[in-house]
């Protein structure tokens, strides 16, 4: 079953790896909200569109609902916590390339989100899981993908990517 | 690309820009430094350092050629009858050549590299991938302006003491011991200006980015820009001095004219010229 290999214009990457558990402050659950609430990864992970990085949201981004849902939650007052001590909690990077690696996420969203014709902006988890791997189903987010050189070659290869070597390189 | 060049006809990519083969590239970014403005201050080689993550290796490895200034100040003095020899004023004689990696045409490092890692990219840079490098220094050995640099020591993040460290450039790595490495025009800025034309839709605009040594040059001596769009500013520099890219020769109507590259007779061609009238005494 290969969910990603609809996305329109697009030959998903393949290659699996199986990483180490990254232990974080809060078990943050990504298939409560991307899957069951349907949150679009975007709307945390913000500066992805526009940006190299992803971003990890801001703790007011959590607290803009959870001043008001499940406020009850173990993982809630533990955020609410920190929130009130105004520290961020101190997330672990789980996907990681060598600092000798330029790799933007603006313009991977533009070639298979925005620009791609036939693509819907709600269905960005499709793309997002192409190296990030079905976050949607996750709780605390696993390294699922090589991310190594092969796995990216193999990808610009079969979606047309530039392949001079100081696109990638620093 | 270097390793179809590994594989093919050198003694041709070495002729190549002569027929022109440069005109295919997009870019083609090119220096032109003023030698009479120049006044030898150095800020453009302290730019540098900061921009690209240099490593300050002091004066020990300094005195025994292991700096890592990937662009540095060459000193002159004049001959005795320019003034070079006044004992009241020693300052008088001396002129200043700021050197850095000629990106040249058809660059003599590239093909003596045995693992491909530096090679000519689409902009017309003369690159070098750092962790395809594994330092056999081929290339420095047939550099003949000694622009490339070879790391002889570990320098990590935290080599930089605190709070240094802070000023690191993240668009660039911090490179390990081991491989070459040399200027690059500053490619980081280069792609990050490509990156935000792409974006807003339009091709990069003449002087809204510039390298770090011209930006910081408080005598406006270095002027860098694309050679291919021939109303940049560098590109008017090359033609009024009828320095031309693909010649290795100039044959130039006006002898008052300026304009030369260092060691143009090689046949590298070089993509940095310089403007200071030979003098002959
Ligand atoms: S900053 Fe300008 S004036 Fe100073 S040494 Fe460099 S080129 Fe010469």
């Amino acid at each position: 079953m290969d969910v990603q290999a609809e996305v329109p214009n697009a030959v998903p990457p393949v290659g699996e790896h199986k990483g180490d558990k990254v232990p974080q402050p809060i078990e943050f659950p990504h298939d409560i909200h991307a899957d069951k609430n349907g949150i679009n990864c975007m709307y945390c992970h913000t500066y992805a569109r526009r940006s190299k990085v992803a971003g990890i949201p801001p703790t007011s981004k959590c607290m803009g609902c959870h001043t008001v849902i499940a406020t009850d939650k173990p993982r809630i007052k533990q955020l609410t916590e920190y929130w009130e001590k105004h520290e961020p909690p101190q997330w672990n990077k789980v996907h990681d390339v060598p600092d000798f690696v330029h790799f933007t996420h603006e313009k991977h969203l533009r070639r298979f989100i925005f620009d791609n014709e036939g693509m819907d902006v709600s269905r960005a988890s499709e793309v997002c899981a192409f190296c990030h791997g079905d976050i949607k189903k996750m709780t605390v987010a696993n390294k699922v993908k090589p991310l190594n050189m092969g796995f990216c070659v193999r990808c610009h290869e079969k979606n047309g990517g530039p392949s001079d070597c100081w696109k990638c390189h620093k | 690309m270097s390793l179809k060049n590994l594989l093919g006809d050198w003694s041709k990519y070495r002729k190549g820009h002569e027929e022109g083969g440069f005109h295919k590239y997009e870019h083609m970014w090119g220096l032109a430094i003023d030698l009479n403005k120049c006044i030898g201050c150095n800020a453009c080689s302290v730019a540098c350092y900061a921009e690209n993550n240099l490593a300050v290796v002091g004066k020990d490895k300094m005195l025994s050629n292991q700096g890592m200034h990937w662009l540095r100040i060459e000193r002159y003095w004049d001959e005795p009858q320019l003034g070079g020899d006044d004992r009241d004023f020693q300052e008088r004689g001396a002129s200043f050549l700021p050197m850095m990696c000629q990106q040249c045409n058809a660059a003599t490092c590239e093909p003596v590299c045995p693992v491909a890692a530096t090679y000519h990219t689409p902009d017309g840079l003369n690159a070098q991938v750092y962790n395809r490098c594994i330092g056999s220094r081929y290339c420095s050995n047939n550099c003949p302006y000694r622009l490339r640099y070879f790391n002889f020591y570990s320098y990590y993040e935290s080599s930089w003491p605190a709070p240094l460290h802070m000023q690191l450039n993240p668009d660039l790595s911090v490179r390990d011991k081991g491989v070459m490495e040399k200027c690059t025009f500053c490619v980081q800025r280069i792609r990050t200006a490509k990156d935000t034309a792409r974006a807003e839709n339009r091709k990069v605009i003449d002087g809204e980015f510039n390298t770090a040594c011209a930006q910081s040059c408080p005598t406006k001596a270095i002027t860098f820009g694309d050679m291919l769009n021939p109303d940049s500013a560098v590109s008017k520099k090359w033609k009024a001095q009828q320095v031309e890219l693909g010649k290795a020769e100039q044959h130039k109507a006006n002898r008052d004219l300026r304009g030369y590259r260092v060691l143009e007779g090689l046949n590298t061609d070089p993509k940095v010229l310089y403007l200071e009238r030979v003098r002959e005494v």
